[in-house]
Parts: structure tokens; C-alpha cells; sequence
């Protein structure tokens, strides 16, 4: 036999895998041929190179790279078509799992959106990670988290080396603007509730907004925040203010007594900072405003905040160190023991709820975990359904695979055409869901005060919500694809066989078990979140909380226009009492003001007991609903030396009872002496999240910065009625001063803001994941009850009553969804528990807490199954068995 | 005359081709006919393009047949004029000819 070479691999690779297939045989049986002829002629190295030639010939033609495409479009539009024809003829199930899908994917696509927008909370800023806040945490256990920084500090801190940039800030908050005119007579005021800072001008370098650089409209960041007494004014406050004429150059006047000069106009700031402010007023104004305190090392207030850019590669512990070496030195040893300053990550300061932000928003990784958790499951119990209704309707199909099958449907052909039907149905669920989205997010987002939208020209959107699609795609169709593909073609078409089973338990019983523990869990901690939102409402807060009390915010505390005031209030029909003090017994922005006292021998830091101090009139006590356990109320002849205290700050001071302490003699931390005359119980100054604080109170007349009127509204008399002529009262006596007024339990419902507008989104994700699993149900129960039609109808011929049929379908059910809340129960109780720590004062967590959700979801279920069973089981037998 | 017929010069003469081979009209065997008929040489990936359009426009069919060791063990693709191809081969000759009869003797 003639031995001949061979052509060269390479070649034959490269027309092997690019050849179309149905031209592959010729191509290379032709190479071959002429290749042999060749190599019988010459060489065998330029047989072989002709042969390459030849090769590389075909990859030039067109006609080579051109595929039979025709074959393959068929087949895709036949998928299509046949899916659109199966989902069609089971309209009840398709828009069953359409609703499910839709549900789940518009609940995580909003929280996706809120999470996103929580994330991306200052990450703008050029090199946010290396930005540092720093913070004061003291207390003899630590306990005291707060971001005031006594002013003499941050000047003595220049000399750190590691920090490579600094800059100090103090927020305001609120307060009452009034706009002068070129001759600084006043002209109109206005209120603002937030938003005032005194910055220097390196602010815009530490935060420069790198994204998005904030623009200034006039001044600049150098110039326009260097001169004491200059301002810079958002864009927003000065249309407010001025409307379209320029602003710069005008003088507005704070608080009645700061006149500062509008040197700036910037855009407004993002709404996804922490530093939400509107009017910036320069650094170097502070000492006009504090005098004195700005030399100080101890006294702090809460909203003089630094920030500081470390150098590269610098440890935080190492600064921190420098800090209490340098704090240490300028402080005495009780205080540098008792207080630590600390630094906290930039991008930590959104996600930690002690210390709090200006925004007044924090959120924990906590819960936006729940939140991811949350969208994750409600996505994963839309799958469950859809796998559920679709192994259960593979039953009816099997006739159809069969079929196919036998028509030579090939494994591959079955799995890409359930895939396809399942990938119709989540489209259409997706651009559903975008469109429910999009439509119920202003809602959303204003229910929780957030700034997010959604943007439909996104990328990220987009990408995340083929993600999903892709994703729900596969976990959602690949199981019921496998399962129906891997039909026996014979028993399929007999109509014998069952759905997958995992270990004995059907597999759809174990996924709605999946589904109600996901369910069960969520509900039960809506219910107790709601119950501690009631608790909070409700509880005894040691002072009468449902008495209209409106609260008036003075700026003036002269007791002559204060006493006329008063009595002018006092004739009103409809006031009952009026009260006068520095700080009202609770709510939100409360004035508050805290000093040390202890027993006369006290010397060091720990004898002492810090408390907060605030002064009342004779009248507060009564009207708050106040007690008094011993001794007597406070009178306008008692001065800041006679003193009421609280329970609290009774046994901190080391008296057991009350009686004992009336008439001491105390030491407030300066040296002052005062003298106890009474004992008053204790009330929640802070919210319930808090313990109660010491609290004593005086009668100092000049420290009266508010006005609290019990209202007692007759019958048909109505409340903007009141507040009308409670105002013109006010204008009377105060012309100049904007009327700022709250109501008592607006006030304190404030507190817990951020806890109700989470609880309300529990609670509306709660209700979608039950309405998921009901649907879920009802599909399945229908198809069981369609499938069982003759059954039943036996059953019945044989004389089984109407209850006995329901019963035969509730019993499965009742059984699966009392094991998932079994498997709730404790998960539930885990992540409560979790939760409750954050507050003080909370609900007991008892077992009707779990037993009541629980019975309430069981209920809708068996609703549900009883309802669609109900039907069946009203059939007349007659139509069942008259086919047969 | 049934339309016009669109034959390119070397579509043409390898359509002649097939029709002259007959029952083995596939690519070696047409491009070395084509070589011993009218000494032109072509590569066999132009003669595979050729026969494409051909039997894409309709003038020839193929059928896959005849294995032989010296292929490797692999068919050939066996081209055979259809009934249009002839009628296309006749009737450029007839146009052809109708010409040349009216050219004054050349």
C-alpha cells in the first residue's frame, strides 16, 4: 500500500471548523483529491502548499461564509409561536403567573432604586474614602455618641502633619430670616427649618462634588466665604427670597440679631447629601456669634462638626492618638478620660444612626440588607409560583410532549421551547412591572422622603432589569423545562406520571412551603413593627400627650411683651391654660441645654451628674399633666436658685425618696449653689429609642424661649379657627416675628419618622408577598380541582357532602402552610429581637404577637382554597361523568 | 424568449462543462475538464462558487454521491443541468447564432 503525505493540519482544522456544514463533505473531499493528485505529481511540501492555497482560496469566497440561516429562524419563530399559543390557551394561569412575576419584579426594582439612591449618599466626592468626621463618644461606658467638637480644638489640631486637609463647619439648622432693606429697616421675614451653616471657603475642597460640581452663579468659593458676615445663598432661597432681582449685595438679618451680607449664589445641592444646606454663612463670622466660647475646650455644641482628609496610606488610630495626646493636655485628666475624639469614615456616616447626619437621615446596613432581602425573596416567590403552576400544568401537556417527541422533538427543542414561554411571560411581567414602577414611585418616594426617580434613560436600569429577566428566566423555566423534556414519550402520552419529588415530599409542596415561611416571616415582623409603632404612640410618656397643646417658638423672651401675651391668650374662649418655658417636656428640635450638678462635696468629674436644665412657669406643670411627688411647684418669686428635679436625677444624686431631697442644697458644676423645692416625676425628654434623662428645672423668667397653649376646642368650633386668632394675637404683640408654631403630638410623632416610614413599606411589601402566595394558591388549586373534577364528582355520587370536599382540599394546605409558619416563627423572632434592641423602651415580644399574623395569612389562604374548592365541589357530578 | 437569461462568460462555460461530463460533474472533474477543453485555469474554490450560483439561480441540481478512497472517504456533490439549464444553454446559442448570421461574413 502506497504510503501518502498528508496536507498540512493546520488547513484542514481551519476549513473543518469554518466550513458550513452541508458543504463541509465536497470542500474536503475535493481539497483531498486534488491534493493527492498533486502529491503523486510533485513534492510533497508544494502539494502541501497548494493545498493551503486552495484553502485560504475558499476562505475568500462569499459563498463560504454565507449560512443557511433559514433553518434556524424557522425554528425561533416556531418557539414564539407556540409558546404564544400554550400561554393563550391558559389565560388563567399565564395571567396568574404574569401578576406573581409582575409583583416581584416592581417591588425589587424599587427597592433596588431606593437602596441605590441610600448607597450613593456623598460617594461623589474626590477621594471620599480618605474623608474623615470627627467624632466625640463619651460617658463612662460610652455610650454617648455625638459630632460637636469644642471650637478651641480643631485650630490646635493644625499641627497633625497627617491631615491633609481640615475643614470645620457648624450646622444652625433652623432659623427666622428676616430680609432689610437698603436702609436696614425690616421688610419681611421668613422661617426656615434648615439648612443654615457657617462654612469656610475649603468646605468646596474637601466635598467638591466631583460628579456634579456645585456651580456658583456669582461670588466664588475663595472670595465669597472669607470675609466675616458674608453669606452664600442656594439658588432655590434666593428665588424664594428676592424672586429674579440680584441678591448680592443684600443684608439678611438671623434670628434678630445676626446681620449678614449675600456675597454668593450657588446652585443647590444634591439631594443625595448629608450636607443638605441652603444658606452658608462664613466661618470667620463665628466668633461674632460666640464670643468667647471660641477659646473653649470643653463646652461643645452638637452641630460644630470637623472634617478631615488624612494623608495617603496614614492609620486612623495613629491620628487618633495625636488628637487625645493634644486633648489631653489642654483638658483636665477627668475629662480626657471621660471623652474621646474619635474619627468615622465619610462614607460610614449615612449608615449610622448614633451620631446622625444633617439630613436628619440615617439608614443601617441593617436594614438595607432586610430591604435586599426583601426584594431578593418577593423575586424568588414570583419564580416559585411560576415553577409550581408550570409542573402542574406539565401534566396537561404531556399529550403535547409526547407528540412532539415522537415528531423527533429533540431534548434541546423541548427545554428552549418551555424556556421561551417562560421567557415571554417574564418580559411582559418586566415592562409591566416598569411601567407600575414608574407610576406608584412618586408616591412611594414621597411617602418615604426621598428624592429618587426613575429614569428611563438609565443604563443601570436597564442592565438590572435584564439581569432579572435573564435570571428569573433561568431559575424560573429551567426546572419545569427539564422535567417536561425528559417526558417517557410513551407514558407521556398515556397520561402517567407524576412531577418531581424531593426525598418522598413532592417538590411543590416543599416550594410553597419555601413560600409561605418567606411570607409568615414578613409578616410577622410587620406585625410587631407596627405593634411597637402603636406602643410608641401610646405609651405613658409620664406627661399628658393627648391634650391639644399648641407649642410657640419665641425670639424674643422680654417678660413684659411675654406677660402681655399671655394675658391676651388667656381671654381667648377657647384656651385653657398657657405656659411659658426655655423647652418644651418633648420632641423633636428641642432647645436643650445640659450643666453638672452634684451634692456639695462634690470635686471630680464623676461626683457630678450631668443633666438638662430648663426653666418653667408656675403654670407648666399642670398644664402638661406633670406630677409633683413631694414638695411644692415652682413660683414667679423663685429664681434659677430653687430647683425642681426629676425622679431620675433624684437617685442618681443618690436620694431614695423623694420627700428626703426637698430642701437640699446642690452644686451645679460652676460652684452655684441651688436649693431643691420640689420632685416631679419622670417623662421621656427624648424618644422612647432613649432612656429618660436627669431633668431639673427653674423658674429664670429670662430664659423662656416657648409658649404652650392647651387648647379645649368646644364642640363645632374648628382648629384653623383657633390658630387664626392665635396668630393675630401673636401680630399684635410680636409684629416683626414670623408666628411658628407645632402641634404636641406632631411633635413627638417626629421622633419616630424614620421607624414609621419604614414600617409602612413592610407593611406594604407584607401585603404583596401574601398577595403573591394567594395567587400562587389559587392557581394551583384551580388546576387540582379542574384535575380532580371526577373525583369529585364520585365522591359526591358516593355521598359525600359539600363540607367533606372542601375539607379533602384544605386539609394539604392547612397542613403546609402550619409547617411554614413553624419554620417562620423563629426566624421571625431572630430578626425582631435584632430590631428591638435599637429602642430603650419596647413591646413586650409575646406570643400573640406571632399567633395573630400568623392565624391572619393561614385565613386568607384557607379563604382561597375553600373558595375555589367550594366551586368545585358545587359542580353537578352529572357534567363530570357524563364524558367519559 | 422567456425572460432574459443572466449567465456570466465563466458561469456559462462551466454550465457547458456539466453538461459535456454528465453523470460525474463535480468540482475536480469540471475544473479539469474546463482545463483540457479550453486550457483555462481556475482554482477550485472559484469553480465551488460558480457551481453556488449556478445552482442557486436554478441551472443546475446537485445530489451528494459517489465515496472513493482517494477523497478520503467522503462524497462528492454531483451537479446535473436541469431542465432550465438546457434551456438556457439553448437558447444563448440560438441568440448566438441569430447573430452571426446576420454578420456579413467575417
Amino acid at each position: 500500500m502506497e504510503i501518502y503525505p498528508t496536507p498540512p493540519k493546520w488547513a484542514e482544522t481551519l476549513i473543518a471548523r469554518l466550513a458550513p456544514d452541508h458543504l463541509a463533505e465536497e470542500i474536503k473531499g475535493d481539497l483531498y483529491e486534488m491534493f493527492l493528485y498533486d502529491a503523486k505529481r510533485l513534492k510533497a511540501s508544494s502539494a502541501r502548499r497548494r493545498y493551503s492555497w486552495r484553502v485560504i482560496g475558499f476562505l475568500a469566497k462569499a459563498f463560504f461564509w454565507k449560512r443557511p440561516t433559514y433553518q434556524i429562524h424557522h425554528m425561533t419563530g416556531s418557539y414564539f409561536k407556540m409558546a404564544k399559543r400554550s400561554l393563550l390557551a391558559n389565560k388563567g394561569t399565564t395571567a396568574i403567573n404574569v401578576l406573581g412575576l409582575v409583583i416581584g419584579i416592581a417591588s425589587a426594582l424599587a427597592i433596588i432604586s431606593i437602596v441605590r439612591f441610600e448607597l450613593s449618599f456623598d460617594t461623589f466626592h474626590t477621594g471620599y474614602k480618605n474623608i474623615y468626621r470627627m467624632v466625640r463618644v463619651s460617658g463612662d461606658d460610652l455610650s454617648e455618641f455625638r459630632t460637636g467638637i469644642p471650637y478651641a480644638i480643631p485650630p490646635a489640631m493644625k499641627d497633625i502633619s497627617s491631615i491633609r486637609k481640615m475643614t470645620k463647619l457648624e450646622y444652625l439648622g433652623g432659623t427666622n430670616v428676616d430680609i432689610l432693606s437698603a436702609d436696614g429697616k425690616f421688610e419681611r421675614t421668613f422661617v426656615e427649618e434648615g439648612g443654615v451653616v457657617t462654612v469656610e471657603p475649603e468646605f468646596f475642597d474637601v466635598f467638591d462634588f466631583a460628579d456634579s460640581p456645585i456651580k456658583w452663579i456669582s461670588g466664588d468659593p475663595k472670595t465669597s466665604l472669607s470675609e466675616p458676615s458674608s453669606l452664600v445663598i442656594t439658588s432655590a432661597i434666593a428665588k424664594k427670597y428676592f424672586g429674579e432681582a440680584n441678591p448680592i449685595g443684600q443684608t439678611l438679618r438671623f434670628h434678630k440679631a445676626f446681620d449678614f451680607k449675600i456675597t454668593g449664589v450657588i446652585e443647590d445641592f444634591p439631594s443625595n447629601t448629608d450636607f443638605p444646606f441652603r444658606l452658608l454663612v462664613s466661618y470667620s463670622s463665628m466668633p461674632l456669634i460666640f464670643k468667647e466660647r471660641m477659646s473653649d475646650w470643653v463646652s461643645v455644641n452638637d452641630g460644630h462638626s470637623i472634617y478631615v482628609v488624612l494623608q495617603d496610606g496614614v492609620k486612623v488610630k495613629d491620628v487618633e492618638d495625636q488628637m487625645a495626646k493634644l486633648h489631653a493636655a489642654n483638658v483636665g485628666k477627668d475629662l480626657s478620660t471621660y471623652r474621646h475624639y474619635l474619627l468615622q469614615p465619610l462614607s460610614e456616616v449615612h449608615f449610622d444612626p448614633s451620631f446622625g447626619t444633617f439630613s436628619k437621615r440615617t439608614i443601617t446596613h441593617n436594614t438595607i440588607f432586610a430591604l435586599e432581602l426583601i426584594a431578593l425573596c418577593l423575586l424568588v416567590v414570583g419564580c416559585i409560583n411560576y415553577v409550581n403552576l408550570s409542573t402542574a400544568q406539565s401534566t396537561l401537556r404531556s399529550k403535547e410532549i409526547g407528540m412532539r417527541k415522537i415528531m423527533g422533538s429533540s431534548q434541546k427543542n423541548l427545554v428552549i421551547q418551555v424556556l421561551a414561554e417562560t421567557l415571554i411571560i417574564v418580559l411582559i411581567a418586566a415592562m409591566a412591572a416598569l411601567a407600575l414602577v414608574a407610576l406608584s414611585m412618586p408616591s412611594l418616594t414621597s411617602m418615604l422622603g426621598l428624592q429618587v426617580k426613575i429614569n428611563f434613560f438609565d443604563p443601570f436600569l436597564w442592565i438590572t432589569l435584564s439581569t432579572i429577566i435573564a435570571t428569573m428566566t433561568i431559575c424560573a423555566g429551567l426546572y419545569p423545562a427539564m422535567l417536561i423534556s425528559r417526558f417517557n414519550p410513551i407514558t407521556a402520552i398515556k397520561n402517567q406520571f407524576n412531577t418531581g419529588r424531593i426525598v418522598g415530599v413532592s417538590l411543590r409542596k416543599f416550594l410553597v412551603v419555601i413560600q409561605f415561611t418567606a411570607t409568615q416571616v414578613l409578616a410577622v415582623a410587620t406585625f410587631i413593627v407596627v405593634a411597637q409603632m402603636e406602643f410608641f404612640k401610646n405609651v405613658d410618656m409620664g406627661f399628658d400627650r393627648n391634650a391639644v397643646v399648641v407649642s410657640i417658638r419665641l425670639l424674643n423672651s422680654d417678660p413684659s411683651l411675654l406677660n402681655s401675651f399671655e394675658t391676651e391668650l388667656r381671654r381667648l374662649p377657647f384656651v385653657e391654660n398657657v405656659a411659658k418655658s426655655f423647652t418644651l417636656p418633648s420632641g423633636v428640635d428641642r432647645n436643650r441645654s445640659s450643666r453638672n450638678i452634684g451634692k456639695p462635696d462634690a470635686n471630680d468629674v464623676q461626683d457630678y451628674q450631668n443633666y438638662e436644665y430648663s426653666a418653667v412657669d408656675e403654670h407648666f406643670l399642670d398644664l402638661y399633666g406633670i406630677k409633683l411627688i413631694a414638695g411644692r411647684n415652682l413660683t414667679p418669686a423663685d429664681s434659677s436658685r430653687n430647683i425642681l428635679v426629676n425622679e431620675t436625677l433624684m437617685k442618681n444624686l443618690g436620694y431614695n425618696h423623694p420627700p428626703d431631697i426637698v430642701g437640699a442644697e446642690l452644686k451645679i458644676g460652676g460652684g452655684e449653689m441651688v436649693h431643691v423645692v420640689g420632685v416631679i416625676n419622670d417623662y421621656y425628654g427624648n424618644s422612647l429609642k432613649e432612656r429618660v434623662d436627669n431633668i431639673a428645672l427653674d423658674a429664670s423668667i429670662d430664659r423662656f424661649r416657648q409658649v404652650s397653649v392647651r387648647l379645649d376646642l368646644a364642640s363645632g368650633q374648628r382648629m384653623a379657627d383657633a390658630l387664626t386668632k392665635l396668630e393675630r394675637q401673636w401680630k399684635l404683640i410680636y409684629p416683626e416675628h414670623a408666628f411658628q408654631f407645632r402641634f404636641m403630638d406632631d411633635n413627638i410623632a417626629m421622633f419616630y419618622e424614620q421607624e414609621l416610614k419604614y414600617s409602612r413599606l413592610f407593611q406594604i411589601f407584607s401585603a404583596m408577598f401574601v398577595l403573591i402566595g394567594c395567587l400562587g394558591l389559587y392557581g394551583l388549586i384551580t388546576f387540582i380541582a379542574n384535575k380532580k373534577g371526577k373525583e369529585i364528582a364520585v365522591r359526591k355520587t358516593l355521598g359525600a357532602s359539600v363540607g367533606n370536599i372542601i375539607m379533602m382540599f384544605s386539609r394539604e394546605y392547612v397542613a403546609l402552610i402550619a409547617v411554614s409558619f413553624a419554620l417562620a416563627v423563629p426566624i421571625a423572632r431572630y430578626g425582631v429581637n435584632e430590631w428591638l434592641t435599637n429602642f430603650k423602651n419596647h413591646v413586650e415580644v409575646q406570643w400573640w404577637l406571632f399567633a395573630v399574623p400568623g392565624v391572619m395569612v393561614l385565613a386568607l389562604a384557607l379563604a382561597v382554597v375553600s373558595m375555589k374548592s367550594f366551586n368545585a365541589a358545587m359542580a353537578n357530578p352529572v357534567d363530570k361523568l357524563r364524558t367519559e | 424568449m422567456a425572460g432574459r437569461i443572466y449567465l456570466g462568460e465563466l458561469e456559462e462555460l462551466m454550465l457547458l462543462m456539466v453538461a459535456l461530463i454528465g453523470a460525474n460533474a463535480y468540482g475536480v472533474s469540471i475544473t479539469q475538464e474546463l482545463e483540457a477543453q479550453t486550457g483555462r485555469v481556475i482554482t477550485i474554490s472559484a469553480a465551488h462558487a460558480a457551481l453556488h450560483r449556478l445552482e442557486e439561480k436554478g441551472f443546475v441540481k446537485s445530489s451528494m454521491g459517489g465515496a472513493s478512497t482517494e477523497r478520503g472517504g467522503r462524497r462528492k456533490r454531483l451537479f446535473q443541468l436541469t431542465a432550465y439549464g438546457r434551456q438556457a444553454l439553448q437558447e444563448l446559442r440560438n441568440v448566438r447564432n441569430a447573430i452571426w448570421a446576420q454578420l456579413p461574413g467575417i
